[in-house]
């Protein structure tokens, strides 16, 4: 009887609570991810680090929290200084590189996310640890007739606040204003007496605190263990392919896509869940044709041709 | 000498008690196994994986083999081993050239270990071509010639066979078969699927076939928790290992099927997952080999020596890695005096039953991997930490 019920609720039932899941899976990646397109846009860096930074928080959030609200918030300053740090130090070790190519700056930070990966699975043991969030989120609750984790749904509401953090940030920020010159003209930019030294630290250090951010808050989603950096990685550099570049508003469309293709597209149709991706993303480089560096010089070039 | 004098009585006393004792003391070397007077090192190499994705069951099977060597005073069969260690890393790539090294570097007479199937495969060739018996302890690949190959642990259809009846005589309705898309998944869910048919059971699942999810790229299960909820299924049988057996349980606590009973293979809930899955894994059933609280002899001072100097209690991989220097323990100590690896293979065969932390099992005759009971366990409450508790016998399955 309950099965008939669902049924006749119409056949976009089944999908609601994927769709809603897909929001708060887009969410967690934009917040990861768009420390990543700060760091390609702005400081012309391949960050392969990236999902490490990730894993700092995620892995302070299993050794901070014990599932009060006060430890909670105190894992999130932790993990978001300590990930912070770590994208400082990043910025101090590729500072000797920084005008060779994207080559040079990958292979390094994949080297330095190989090692990171390793010093974190000798402090914290090899297996998945578990973390331990505020009884009141720690359960699910009736969304529309469905059950859904309540974590995930006020995470959903957390990570909107960023996102609008974020872009205000970015928009209105004198801060902002510098990172988005960086992008459109970094000579001049130096030219204007602002060190590009000093940006490429900034911008490694703010990108390692929105992972960190991303990496406590989003523990119970992408917990912490031996693969979580490079599940983020993967997604983040989707994300990067897909959204753009130095626009916060394409990486947060870019993430919510990534989502729900993962979530309500798996749904749809589960037999091409594993090319559902990558299948998206060959189609959207299709379309643009010459891809993301392509774009960018036309993006560029359009911009200059408007200025004069 | 007609009359012996008290001196020379005593003097004869003291000899003869010389050599009585000289004889006790040839004695005792001669049962040490090695009359030539120098009793031979053997040498067992280890492969496991120490780093990368499987390090947690990596350093389980070198703890449980090590474990084994240091309650039986670090000698196998009476000889001193030699364990030369070895890192598997995340499969064949890696396993292959430690496995050369410790083949024909070290020469070693047997090797153990080894976490994939994928890395048995590949090691394989090695293997048959210097004739070295291989006990492993953990994955087991579809293999056309068994002759130097022995397994401690299990076939992947085996779990799912073995609770296929249960389910059926537990579950009013139809079951939903998930499992990951690998070959792994494929054999540990088509063990229960078959053995379920065979038996009428009938799968909730639309076309009647297992719903596969992509490995290791699924982190989200939602998705496939609302086609399990639209199914009607009345339970769901699964497996998954590691971080997506950690996801897979977290997410289907909170999801619209939370309610709905939960079989599996018992890697499910084993080990260090557990941990990381806390509450959400309450009540789970699963299908194991094995379980550290069964009540033998054995599996206690296994499960009190291993607590020693392990914070948790073994798992099924210390367990058939401890059980695999047993097996080469027996077969050495049956194998002359100073066996060689075509020896010891042979002695593996004619071993017969074998007393294990999990009971008594024997090997096949045709597959030589374990002919054994499996139980059924639930995660229950075991003072302050949830355990898999065992409930009750399963079947016995094997060859």
């Amino acid at each position: 009887m309950i099965i008939q019920a669902a049924r006749w609720a119409g056949p976009l039932d089944a999908y609601l609570i994927p769709a809603l899941d897909g929001i708060a899976y887009g969410l967690l990646l934009f917040v990861a991810a768009s420390g990543l397109v700060f760091c390609f846009g702005v400081a012309n860096i391949l960050n392969l680090a990236h999902g490490t930074l990730y894993a700092i928080g995620a892995y302070t959030a299993a050794a901070v929290a014990d599932g009060g609200w006060a430890t909670l918030l105190l894992a999130l300053g932790v993990g978001v200084v300590a990930a912070a740090g770590a994208g400082g130090l990043l910025a101090g070790l590729l500072a000797p590189v920084a005008r060779r190519d994207h080559l040079t700056q990958a292979l390094l930070t994949f080297g330095v996310a190989l090692a990171g990966g390793s010093l974190l699975v000798t402090a914290f043991g090899p297996d998945n640890l578990p973390i331990k969030i505020p009884a009141a989120l720690d359960g699910s609750v009736a969304v529309a007739g469905h059950r859904y984790a309540t974590y995930r749904l006020v995470f959903i509401g957390v990570a909107a606040v960023i996102a609008l953090l974020l872009y205000l940030a970015v928009t209105r920020t004198r801060a902002g204003m510098l990172v988005r010159a960086a992008v459109d003209d970094a000579d001049m930019v130096a030219c204007l007496g602002v060190s590009p030294a000093r940006i490429r630290l900034g911008v490694l250090a703010a990108a390692g605190a929105l992972a960190g951010a991303a990496g406590v808050l989003g523990a119970p989603i992408i917990g912490p263990g031996p693969g979580a950096a490079d599940t983020v990685l993967l997604l983040s550099l989707v994300v990067v392919v897909l959204g753009g570049l130095g626009s916060v508003l394409g990486t947060l469309l870019a993430a919510l896509a990534v989502g729900e293709i993962q979530t309500l597209g798996v749904a749809l149709a589960p037999t091409a869940a594993p090319f559902l991706l990558f299948a998206a993303m060959a189609a959207v480089l299709a379309v643009r044709a010459r891809g993301l560096p392509g774009r960018l010089r036309t993006g560029l070039r359009l911009r200059l041709r408007s200025t004069a | 000498m007609p009359f012996p004098t008290r001196t020379s009585r005593r003097r004869a006393l003291t000899g003869a008690l010389l050599a009585l004792g000289l004889t006790m003391a040839t004695g005792a070397c001669s049962s040490d196994g090695d009359s030539a007077g120098t009793p031979g090192t053997i040498k067992i190499g280890l492969l496991a994986s120490l780093s990368g994705t499987y390090e947690a069951v990596g350093t389980e099977l070198r703890d449980g083999f090590e474990l084994y060597l240091r309650m039986h005073d670090g000698k196998l069969g009476g000889h001193k081993v030699e364990l030369v260690v070895a890192d598997e890393g995340n499969g064949a790539p890696t396993a292959v050239p430690a496995a050369t090294k410790l083949i024909k570097q070290d020469r070693v007479h047997a090797l153990t270990g080894v976490v994939g199937g994928g890395s048995v495969a590949a090691v394989y060739p090695l293997l048959a071509e210097a004739k070295v018996p291989f006990v492993g302890s953990n994955g087991r690949p579809e293999l056309k010639d068994v002759s130097r190959i022995w397994h401690t642990s299990y076939l992947s259809e085996e779990p799912g066979a073995a609770i296929a009846q249960y389910v059926r005589d537990n579950v009013r309705g139809e079951v939903y078969a998930i499992g990951p898309d690998y070959q792994g998944g494929w054999d540990e869910l088509r063990g229960f699927t078959d053995a379920f048919a065979k038996i009428g059971g009938k799968l909730a699942n639309p076309d009647g076939r297992t719903l596969w999810t992509p490995f290791p790229a699924t982190t989200n299960f939602t998705p496939y928790f609302a086609k399990i909820k639209a199914s009607g299924a009345a339970a769901v049988y699964t497996f998954y290992a590691g971080t997506a057996a950690v996801d897979f349980v977290k997410q289907y606590a909170q999801s619209d099927i939370k309610d709905l009973p939960l079989y599996a293979a018992g890697f499910l809930t084993e080990g260090g997952v557990l941990n990381a899955q806390g509450e959400a894994a309450r009540n789970i059933y699963s299908v194991l080999n094995y379980s550290p609280d069964l009540d033998n002899a054995k599996n206690r001072s296994f499960v009190a020596a291993w607590k020693e100097d392990h914070d948790g209690s073994p798992t099924t991989y210390a367990m058939a890695s401890y059980d695999a220097a047993a097996v080469l323990d027996k077969a050495i100590g049956g194998a002359g005096e100073n066996p060689t690896p075509e020896e010891i293979n042979s002695a593996i065969d004619g071993l017969g039953q074998i007393d294990s932390p999990r009971g008594t099992w024997q090997f096949s005759e045709t597959t030589h991997s374990p002919v054994q009971k499996w139980y059924l366990r639930q995660v229950r409450q075991d003072g302050r930490a949830l355990s898999n508790t065992v409930v009750g016998d399963l079947a016995t399955v094997g060859g």
